[in-house]
C-alpha cells in the first residue's frame, strides 16, 4: 500500500486545499477511494492526488531563517508613524 | 399514475433485492479489509438502501391500502412470504470473498435492470433509475477494479470457490415473477430473459478479462425460489435481526 495526499477544490475561485491522505495499492484505486473517503458529500468539484513519495519536502531549517526578519512584514506601521510625526511637527 | 400488477411486482422485486443486499453489505461496517475499502463498501451499501427507499416510496404512494408514511413498516415488518427478494440478495456472505463476488454479480445485474427502466413510462421510476445508474457507475468501477486485482491472482482458490457457490444462486435474479414481465406493457425497455442472457455474457467476459480459468457451474436456484415467493434458508434469522430495533418500540417515530 502507498500513501496518497488528497487535494480538493470547490467550484469557483477557491484554491486547491489539502484535504487529507489515504492508503491505496495503486493510483487507479487511490482515485476511486479518494472520491469516497474525502468527497462523498460533494466536498469538492475538482481533486488532485499526489503519492506522498513524490512530494518535495523542504528542510525546516531553510524556513527557520525567516523567523526573525521583521523588515519583511510590510504592515505600514513605520510609514504611519513617520506620517504622524510629520503631521504633529507641522502643527507646532 | 397507477401501476399494473406486473409493474408493481417488478418494482417490489427490485426494491427488496436492494434492501436485502444493502443490509447485508452493511455488515462490513468497521470490518472492511482496510479503512478506505471499508468506507467504499459501506457507501455502496448506503446507495443500495437509498434505491430501495426510492422504490418503496413509489410503491406506497401507489397503494391505497397502505399508509405512505409507513415506509419502515413496509420495508421491515412484512411477513416473510410477502417479500420478493432473490436468494442472492438474502444469502449470508460472512466471508469477504463471498461478499465481494456477490457485489460484482449483483451490480452487474443491477445496472442492467435499472438500464431497462431508464426510459420507463412512469416518470418517477425513470428519474430514480437514472439516479441509480449514476451511482452504479461507481459500484461497477469498484467491483471491476477490486475483482480485477484479486480474481486472477486467486492463489488460495477462495474467489473461485465463491463463484462456484454463488453463480447458481445469482441466476435466481432472473427468476420470472408470477405476475409476468412488464416489458409487455412497455414499462421496461428490455425483457428479463434478455437481461439474463446479457448478464451471463458479461460475467463470462469479466472472468476471461481477469484471467480466471474455471469451469462455471450450471445450477440455477430459480425452481426453489418459485417466482421469488420462497425465502432462502437463513432469511428468518436475518429478517429478525433487521427488525430487532424497530420492534423495541413500535410507536416510536424514527
Amino acid at each position: 500500500m502507498k500513501t496518497y495526499e488528497v487535494f480538493l477544490k470547490k467550484a469557483g475561485r477557491d484554491e486547491f486545499r489539502h484535504a487529507g491522505s489515504l492508503e491505496a495499492p495503486d493510483p487507479e484505486m487511490a482515485v476511486m477511494y479518494a472520491s469516497e473517503t474525502h468527497a462523498r458529500r460533494a466536498e469538492g468539484a475538482e481533486m488532485w492526488l499526489v503519492e506522498r513519495g513524490n512530494v518535495l519536502v523542504a528542510d525546516p531549517a531553510i524556513l527557520a531563517v525567516n523567523d526573525d526578519k521583521p523588515h519583511r512584514h510590510n504592515d505600514g506601521a513605520r510609514v504611519a508613524a513617520r506620517r504622524k510625526e510629520r503631521r504633529e511637527g507641522d502643527e507646532t | 399514475m397507477s401501476l399494473k400488477a406486473a409493474e408493481r411486482a417488478h418494482l417490489l422485486a427490485l426494491a427488496d433485492d436492494e434492501h436485502m443486499v444493502g443490509a447485508r453489505h452493511t455488515n462490513w461496517i468497521g470490518l472492511g479489509p482496510f479503512l478506505e475499502e471499508d468506507l467504499a463498501f459501506c457507501s455502496i451499501a448506503q446507495d443500495e438502501l437509498g434505491h430501495a427507499i426510492g422504490l418503496y416510496e413509489i410503491l406506497l404512494a401507489d397503494d391505497p391500502d397502505r399508509d405512505s408514511a409507513d415506509l419502515d413498516g413496509f420495508a421491515m415488518l412484512r411477513d416473510a412470504a410477502d417479500y420478493r427478494s432473490c436468494w442472492l440478495a438474502e444469502v449470508d456472505c460472512s466471508d469477504w470473498n463471498d461478499s465481494l463476488v456477490r457485489h460484482w454479480m449483483y451490480d452487474r445485474a443491477e445496472s442492467l435492470r435499472w438500464g431497462a427502466l431508464s426510459d420507463c413510462s412512469d416518470e418517477r421510476v425513470a428519474a430514480l433509475a437514472n439516479r441509480a445508474l449514476r451511482e452504479e457507475t461507481f459500484h461497477l468501477d469498484h467491483a471491476e477494479r477490486f475483482m480485477g486485482r484479486v480474481a486472477g491472482a486467486d492463489v488460495t482458490g477462495k474467489i473461485a470457490a465463491s463463484i462456484n457457490r454463488l453463480l447458481p444462486i445469482a441466476r435466481g435474479l432472473w427468476d420470472e415473477l408470477a405476475e409476468g414481465d412488464p416489458v409487455a406493457t412497455g414499462f421496461a425497455s428490455r425483457s428479463v430473459a434478455e437481461l439474463a442472457a446479457e448478464w451471463e455474457t458479461l460475467i463470462a467476459d469479466d472472468l476471461n478479462k481477469w484471467g480466471v480459468d474455471i469451469i462455471l457451474p450450471d445450477g440455477n436456484v430459480s425452481t426453489g425460489q418459485a417466482h421469488r415467493s420462497i425465502r432462502s434458508d437463513g432469511f428468518d434469522a436475518f429478517h429478525a435481526d433487521l427488525q430487532r430495533v424497530i420492534l423495541l418500540d413500535t410507536s416510536a417515530v424514527w
